[in-house]
């Protein structure tokens, strides 16, 4: 038996796969989901987002959003979502670094955009969660 | 028959004319394709959010949210989708032809230039007016969108409508009014939504397990339904761009076919005048010829 797993972000959808179990980030803790898992919906927290996927283990680094779990399908609906893989880990902490710098100057002028604080406080968040993916993947392997 | 000269001067006009709409059509296209496939790309996201929701629903009578309450309707809340610039044939007019109808009634947000213009030549209650890039970023659309929550939460108006034109093809762009808030039947509302983006409806893998929420209903419900307003009218928005940008293409495309067809008529009526000066100097010569 298996899941089909469905990520969905505003650019389109990030990942569909028929896996064999996922273990979300969420509120209340990480949580583990195989087949015939119970009727949930939930909210998701930025983090690491594993996949057992033929076999495989795979990663995804996801932000916050929402997660349904229905009879055979787990649909992710999150603000952002990358392979672990396709992180360039270093890129991650450059953007980072100057995504807080462009913060720190926005919340000295005061009338700064909120809309635009929110956006890079959002864009702090998701590199965070790509870079303890990231460091725990390398943990892993080593 | 005009003089030559004249005719020349116009030739010149209509192919400058002609050259600029070709340059405008070439824009609106390259921008068309940008818009439909940020459309495209969004649909998924559109649909799973309202899926969601819409299996939330019913766990949701008896509890509060500002966004569900059903109220007496004294003023809608209206939401115009037009562009910024004109040149895109009836694209605008078609939107305002429904604005009539509801004047009375609805108090109006505008979002483009040509809405602004629109509402107060009309003498319509205008709220507020907003421009977006045709990028279209989230963070412009959010403001329009809390803008027009915060009217709802305060009583000043009493639904939140958008009238925008909707997206079918490159040659067929339908003004449609659909109103988001209160929430009327979601299932409907998904039905109706499948359609316009052609999607099958799935049949829903049974499961009659009762939903679990976690951590609680309440929740969840404190943001699912803020979030989905935003999305929609964000994905809306950038339909009606896609929408803009195709309606100028078509517009532009046929000026600057007629234009061409105008240069064709110029041209034959110039060649028939240098011919019949032609003829008339030879004529001339012959005759003086004769005389001597």
């Amino acid at each position: 038996m298996t899941l089909l797993l469905e990520i969905v972000t505003p650019d389109g959808r990030a990942y569909s796969e028929r896996v064999d179990s996922v273990v979300l980030p969420t509120e209340m803790g990480e949580v583990g989901i195989l087949p015939g898992h119970i009727p949930l919906t939930t909210k998701l927290v930025p983090g690491e987002l594993q996949v057992m996927h033929e076999g495989k283990p795979q990663s995804l680094a996801v932000d916050k959003g929402f997660v349904q779990v229905s009879a055979e399908k787990v649909a992710v609906l999150t603000e952002a979502a990358i392979q672990v893989e396709d992180i360039d880990i270093q890129e991650v902490l450059e953007a980072q670094r100057r995504a807080r710098e462009a913060l720190e100057e926005a919340k000295k002028e005061h009338d700064m955009n909120p809309a635009e604080i929110e956006t890079l406080e959002a864009f702090i968040r998701f590199t965070a969660a790509q870079q303890k993916a990231k460091e725990k993947k390398r943990r892993d392997v080593s | 028959m005009k003089g030559l000269r004249e005719i020349k001067g116009r030739i010149k006009a209509v192919k400058n004319t002609a050259q600029i709409t070709k340059a405008m059509q070439l824009v609106a296209a390259s921008k068309m394709k940008r818009a439909q496939d940020n459309a495209l790309a969004k649909r998924p996201y559109s649909l799973l959010l309202t899926e969601i929701l819409e299996s939330v629903a019913p766990k949701l009578e008896g509890l509060k949210h500002p966004l569900l309450e059903k109220r007496t309707i004294n003023k809608r809340g209206v939401l115009v989708v037009a562009t910024d610039k004109g040149l895109c044939g009836a694209l605008n007019s078609n939107l305002f032809r429904s604005i009539l109808a509801m004047r009375e009634e609805a108090r109006f947000v505008a979002i483009g230039r040509k809405a602004t213009q629109y509402l107060s030549l009309a003498s319509c209650e205008l709220l507020a007016d907003f421009t977006v890039k045709d990028s279209v970023p989230f963070q412009e659309v959010r403001m329009v969108v809390e803008y027009m929550m915060k009217l709802y939460e305060d009583g000043e108006i009493d639904t939140i409508e958008v009238l925008f034109p909707s997206f079918k093809n490159t040659l067929v762009q339908e003004p449609i009014l659909e109103t988001l808030v209160p929430f009327g039947s979601l299932t409907e509302g998904l039905k109706a939504l499948r359609k316009r983006h052609g999607v099958e409806e799935k049949p829903h893998a049974e499961d009659n397990r009762e939903m679990l929420f976690e951590p609680t209903v309440q929740a969840i419900l404190d943001e699912l339904p803020t979030l989905f307003v935003k999305h929609e009218i964000y994905y809306r928005i950038l339909e009606a761009k896609a929408s803009e940008h195709s309606a100028r293409m078509v517009a532009m495309k046929t000026a600057t076919d007629n234009a061409n067809n105008l240069i064709d008529d110029l041209t034959l009526e110039y060649n028939k005048a240098r011919q019949a000066n032609i003829t008339q100097e030879i004529l001339e010569i012959s005759a003086a010829s004769m005389a001597s």
